[in-house]
């Protein structure tokens, strides 16, 4: 070793970084993250609006530096030392400014939200439950750091630093999950269910990253994208199970989604919404980047795999959220149905990439990539929506809700755009990423390309799929909209709801007025989402959808036109309200007593509860769902004849979980208890383990060497 | 300075390291074995101002001075608290008898020889050829860790084994980043301060703190 | 305006105009030949004309409770029914608005109208609406995938799923119609008309029975003209399925350019077209009851057999 070189490994390199707007943007994010960890020490009425505000300035800085990326800014930039064994790498293209922009767009309307959440609000009801534990330092500390955590993984350039700050990203959500945990018992099993899995995921992520980089001999990004196709098809078999496994888990796929609508009900409401529309995006974002950029595509069977995957994730999603009656649980089993869907696009982009046929792949990649920020946008209305209800009457089942639309009109209008979104509907922007995704599926047989019987069976089916999904979508939400906040309120706790303060509603109307964009210009994501495609070499040319008004698709032909509808149906129902109320001016709308077949006066309580609701769906789908049913009757005291009262309760349990998780929990504990032969107490026997082993590695290192 | 008096007194250095080493297995009073270990942290700091004498650079010369503060100071004085505390002053029977110790001492010795051979040879300047020595305090405070039944005595082969790190790091890249020795000598830090809490809890609870009576504990 | 653009926008208008006029007196056809069937006499046709006018002239009553949901739901239903027909291919194929005739879309449109009333219908807070918008909304989810399934399989052979290039493309080729896949289509998608007009054997549009009711439950609660656009929405959607099979399977006579006379041509053979499966719809329910209700998935489920059988012979056989 020179002299020279001694010293040198105590100074950090920094490469030049360019002022633009999306190192502005990165510089940013670190220095609200260093903030947020200094503002520890401020007392606690300030602490929440700095918290609020620094997510917020976090989610803008995201946006600003995913939108500089969308728009054809690039950044790399190496700081080595920094990390050890190796260097901090950061590298932004489109494909990162994609979801650096989804992800801080959430963050701003979650940010905005938090700041009055976690404030006691004088005014509510004495029945409501104030939430506890969200006040506390950690979280407020947390909170910014996990935005910009997010904000920050898709602009990791290599392995290593992708890898801490995907931890960073996993521990600090799981200390958000937490946030609550004096308060109720549940939350602990949740974040032990959480941690678990993520942390499984972590190692599949963490083999299957390090065999890539093995076999290319370097850890960086993008010397594994130039080594990537020449790998041997076996060690790129491996490389992708392993890291679809990981993220496919992150992103809440089947088998592996059972955390999600664990974890979901018990965070406080604005950490579910970033984690469900935030962070599962993350997961994509993996598999995409892996998949696609690194390895450079791969062979068909890799891409029917992942949409079988993605259509049983969007089925068995779909149906658990119609039958379930916690409205959180119900939005954490609707994200799983729509990551299922963005999947499914996702491996017919594959699909058709790998037969030849970019156009139909540019399709279906550029649907799936803005149905992801579709559902961010309202998956975030939604479960901020229902925070502010929770918040308010501190209730999350909806069979006790209802009534809630004269006592919150904002929240119930916002949570209606979210639902009318979610499922899939026009004039929402779920309906556009829907049917540019069915378009795709449609014209697969008539493609330029001459399909085969792989194909010709697989499409169907996936058509059928995505069709069943939709229709259940529609159901689900019908049921959450309607149940939860129309009628009349069937519980007291309903009846004294009261509207939400400022920063929630204005969180909410943020998220909504994305909905919306989105609705109507889809066209000004779409564009930009060209350089993405670009950036995907198996695809390589940009998505055959353009137009402004009216969506065209080149090549293949199809068109409609988001806006037209949304205008013809405001328009029209506008004109039909005024004729139909100047031809019945003469007689008002009179209220009176429902009518109810002229039975005896209706009680709230006789209205259909969400339980109800789904019932037929949970006969015809008996079979998956394996519904539990409790019936009490408890008789007259003096009769066993007759009936004082009878107790109903239906129980539909997520039955993946039931059959696949405790047979491996059993194992473990089999392995686990094998190895406590190993523990037998003696401090000094531990010890001599580590020494003999650390011997054993010298001797080897020394005869191999 | 010239090159063979430095080659002398860094080999008289590493002699003293080695030789301190070897002697926490031979005596058997707990407050020696603290003297040993102040010795052992004044040697380190002399060995790393005089690869800073070579160097030139400032940083050895602070890191020497770091070392001494903490290794050849602070430490001893909270470790002969907690010898105050635990009340014992002698190591009872250890689990390998003193002469025992002393011949596995000589075989992991020639192991540590062995094994830094290719690293020698990667770049044979008088440096490095004292690699050996680092190692072989590594082996040898792990061997100390294993075998001695008081907490106190563990918790020195563990600093006997963090010095042996230091060293051969010294040695071997002339130094190691300002930040890991940083995070290293807080870990150490902590160590020895859990240790005097719980020393001090052993003795109120079982009136003595001898490991092996924690065996009682197993599930 | 240049000329064929302004004979478009007529067609549209005359389209529009036809089947609100018209819709009420197919479901007049429809109860009219199921009466002198049965042997009654029959009210007339005119007589839900007739209705529309009484209820125009009654006091509208809204149930204790309720919201907005349940005043806008009737006007929501009617308008999305209208954009639907201002779109598809009913009497032209020329209508400025044939961009947005997706096959998808409309399918949309239509479970807009669907999802209206069911909202109506839990908004009104009775057990009978709630009890009719369950079940109205899960023979809707069913009946989407044979939707999707059945237009793809119509969809293949032409390249497109745009309703008005589905009929062209059938009116130039005949032997179209009679294959196997466009049959299986045909079969599938009579069964899913059915089940969304609410018919026999799915649904009775004529029970007082509440227990039995899909549809009818939800709009229980109506009275005034809230419930004539209700009745009015609901005969022009029964109307714009039955068009809609009829030109997608005996697309001729559908006018595809804008020349007067082939919209005059146009306008007939619907008429005629409409009337006559209104005519077999209505005679066929004298002959058959209603199903229970938990029988109707396994109805369901066999269409969308018939669906991914119509996919796979329109690839396999081409």
């Amino acid at each position: 070793m020179s002299p020279g070189a001694r010293g040198h490994h105590l100074r950090v390199a920094w490469v030049e970084w360019s002022m633009s707007l999306l190192g502005l943007a990165l510089l940013v994010v670190a220095f609200a993250a260093a903030l947020s960890v200094a503002s520890v020490g401020l007392p606690s009425g300030v602490r929440a609006r700095t918290s609020g505000a620094l997510t917020c300035l976090i989610g803008l800085a995201g946006v600003a530096a995913g939108a500089s990326a969308l728009l054809g800014d690039s950044l790399s930039v190496a700081a080595p030392g920094l990390l050890p064994l190796s260097s901090a790498v950061l590298s932004v293209d489109p494909l990162a400014g994609f979801f650096m922009f989804v992800v801080g767009g959430v963050a701003i309307a979650a940010g905005v939200y938090s700041v009055g959440y976690a404030h006691p609000d004088e005014d509510a009801h004495d029945g409501a439950t104030l939430p506890t534990g969200v006040s506390s330092r950690t979280v407020h500390a947390a909170l910014p750091l996990f935005a910009a955590a997010m904000v920050m993984v898709p602009a990791a350039g290599n392995v290593t630093t992708f890898l801490v700050l995907w931890e960073v990203m996993a521990l600090l959500s799981l200390l958000l999950v937490l946030a609550e945990h004096r308060a109720r018992p549940e939350v602990g099993g949740a974040g032990v269910w959480y941690a678990a899995m993520t942390h499984a995921g972590l190692v599949a992520i963490l083999l299957g990253l390090v065999a890539l980089a093995t076999a290319a001999g370097t850890e960086s990004f993008a010397g594994m994208r130039e080594a990537g196709p020449g790998l041997p098809s076996g060690v790129r078999t491996v490389v992708f199970l392993l890291v679809f496994a990981g993220f496919g888990s992150k992103a809440g796929l089947v088998p592996l989604h059972v955390w999600l609508p664990r974890a979901h009900p018990e965070a406080p409401s604005y950490v579910s919404a970033l984690m469900s529309a935030a962070m599962v995006n993350l997961g994509l974002y993996g598999v995409l980047r892996v998949g696609f950029d690194l390895l450079g595509g791969g062979p068909r069977w890799w891409w029917v795999l992942v949409l079988a995957v993605g259509a049983l994730s969007a089925l068995y999603g779909v149906l658990q959220a119609s039958v379930a009656t916690d409205l959180k649980r119900l939005l954490a089993y609707s994200t799983t149905e729509n990551l299922g869907l963005i999947f499914v696009g996702v491996g017919a982009a594959g699909m058709f990439a790998a037969d030849g046929d970019s156009t139909l792949a540019g399709l279906l990649m550029a649907a799936a990539l803005l149905h992801t920020a579709n559902h961010a946008a309202f998956k975030t209305v939604l479960f901020l929506g229902a925070g502010s209800v929770l918040r308010s009457t501190g209730l999350r089942d909806l069979d006790k809700m209802g009534g809630l639309a004269r006592r919150m009109p904002v929240t119930t209008a916002l949570f209606g755009v979210g639902a009318l979104a979610a499922s899939g509907l026009p004039p929402g922007n779920g309906f556009v990423s829907e049917w540019l995704l069915l378009q795709g599926l449609i014209h697969s047989l008539s493609g330029e390309v001459e399909p085969d019987v792989v194909v010709a069976i697989a499409m169907p089916l996936a058509v059928g799929a995505v069709a069943l999904t939709a229709g259940l979508g529609v159901v689900t939400f019908v049921k959450a909209f309607g149940i939860g906040f129309l009628a009349r309120p069937r519980s007291p706790e309903a009846m004294a709801a009261s509207e939400a303060p400022g920063t929630l509603r204005a969180g909410m109307v943020l998220a909504a007025v994305g909905c919306a964009v989105l609705a109507v210009a889809p066209l000004l994501l779409v564009r930009s989402l060209d350089r993405v495609l670009l950036t995907m070499s198996p695809i390589g040319q940009e998505s055959p959808v353009h137009g402004a008004v009216m969506l065209e698709l080149s090549g293949i032909s199809g068109s409609m036109s988001p806006v037209l509808i949304a205008v013809s149906l405001a328009g029209g129902a506008a004109l039909l309200a005024l004729v139909v109320g100047r031809l019945g001016r003469r007689q008002p709308r009179r209220t009176a007593l429902v009518w109810g077949c002229g039975g005896t006066r209706l009680s709230p309580r006789m209205e259909y509860t969400a339980t109800s609701y789904a019932e037929p769906l949970t006969r015809v789908f008996d079979d998956v769902l394996r519904p539990e049913h409790d019936v009490d009757i408890t008789h007259h005291v003096e009769s066993r004849y007759l009936v004082e009262s009878v107790r109903f309760r239906q129980r539909v349990p997520d039955r993946v979980e039931a059959r696949l998780y405790p047979p491996l929990v059993a194992g473990v504990n089999w392995w686990a208890s094998v190895a406590r032969r190993l523990q037998n107490g003696s401090t000094h026997r531990y010890l001599a383990y580590g020494l003999i082993g650390l011997l054993l590695v010298l001797i080897v290192l020394g005869v191999t060497s | 300075m010239s090159t063979a008096l430095y080659t002398q007194l860094l080999y008289l250095v590493c002699g003293g390291l080695l030789l301190t080493s070897v002697l926490t297995l031979w005596r058997r009073e707990l407050s020696a074995l603290i003297r040993l270990l102040t010795a052992q942290g004044v040697l380190l700091a002399a060995l790393a101002a005089l690869l800073g004498t070579q160097d030139g650079g400032l940083e050895l010369f602070a890191v020497a001075f770091g070392v001494l503060l903490l290794k050849a100071g602070v430490l001893p004085v909270v470790l002969r608290r907690v010898l105050v505390d635990s009340g014992a002053a002698r190591e009872t029977q250890p689990l390998v008898n003193v002469p025992s110790s002393l011949l596995a001492a000589a075989l992991l010795t020639l192991l540590a020889y062995a094994v830094s051979r290719p690293l020698v040879d990667l770049d044979p300047t008088p440096t490095t050829h004292a690699v050996p020595v680092g190692i072989a305090m590594v082996l040898l405070g792990f061997f100390v860790l294993v075998t001695r039944r008081r907490a106190l005595s563990q918790v020195i082969g563990f600093l006997l084994l963090d010095n042996g790190i230091a060293a051969t790091a010294f040695l071997v890249t002339a130094g190691v980043p300002v930040i890991v020795e940083l995070a290293v000598s807080m870990d150490l830090l902590l160590v020895v301060l859990v240790l005097q809490v719980l020393t001090a809890r052993l003795r109120a609870a079982f009136g003595d703190t001898d490991i092996d009576e924690l065996r009682e504990l197993r599930d | 305006m240049s000329g064929p653009a302004l004979w478009s926008v007529v067609g549209v208008v005359i389209q529009v105009l036809l089947v609100v006029l018209g819709a009420p007196l197919l479901v007049a056809l429809m109860r009219q030949v199921r009466a002198r069937l049965e042997g009654r006499a029959g009210a007339g046709l005119g007589q839900p004309w007739r209705d529309l006018r009484k209820q125009l002239r009654k006091e509208p009553i809204a149930p204790d409770g309720s919201t907005v949901v349940f005043t806008a739901a009737p006007v929501v239903a009617l308008s999305s029914a209208l954009l639907i027909v201002a779109a598809i291919p009913l009497i032209t194929t020329t209508s400025p608005l044939d961009d947005v005739a997706d096959l998808y879309a409309v399918v949309s449109l239509l479970l807009v109208g669907s999802v209206a009333m069911a909202l109506a219908g839990i908004d009104t807070g009775s057990a009978f609406g709630g009890m009719g918008s369950s079940r109205t909304i899960t023979v809707a989810a069913l009946a989407e995938p044979t939707l999707l399934v059945a237009g793809f399989a119509l969809s293949v052979r032409v390249g497109s799923s745009n309703l008005g290039s589905l009929v062209e493309h059938a009116q130039r080729a005949p032997s179209v119609v009679l294959s196997p896949a466009t049959l299986l289509a045909a079969a599938a998608l009579w069964i899913v008309v059915v089940a969304e007009a609410g018919r026999l054997p799915v649904d009775n549009p004529a029970t007082h029975l509440e227990l039995t009711m899909i549809h009818e439950a939800t709009t229980l609660e109506y009275a005034g003209r809230d419930l004539a656009l209700v009745e009015l929405g609901s005969a022009i959607r029964l109307t714009i399925l039955l068009g809609l099979w009829g030109n997608l399977f005996l697309p001729w006579g559908v006018a595809t350019t804008v020349t007067p006379g082939a919209l005059a041509l146009g306008v007939l053979v619907m008429v005629v077209k409409v009337a006559v499966l209104g005519a077999a719809l209505g005679a066929s329910e004298v002959f058959m009851a209603k199903w229970r209700l938990f029988r109707v998935p396994e109805l369901l489920a066999g269409s969308f057999l018939f669906g991914v059988l119509a996919v796979s012979s329109s690839f396999f056989l081409a």
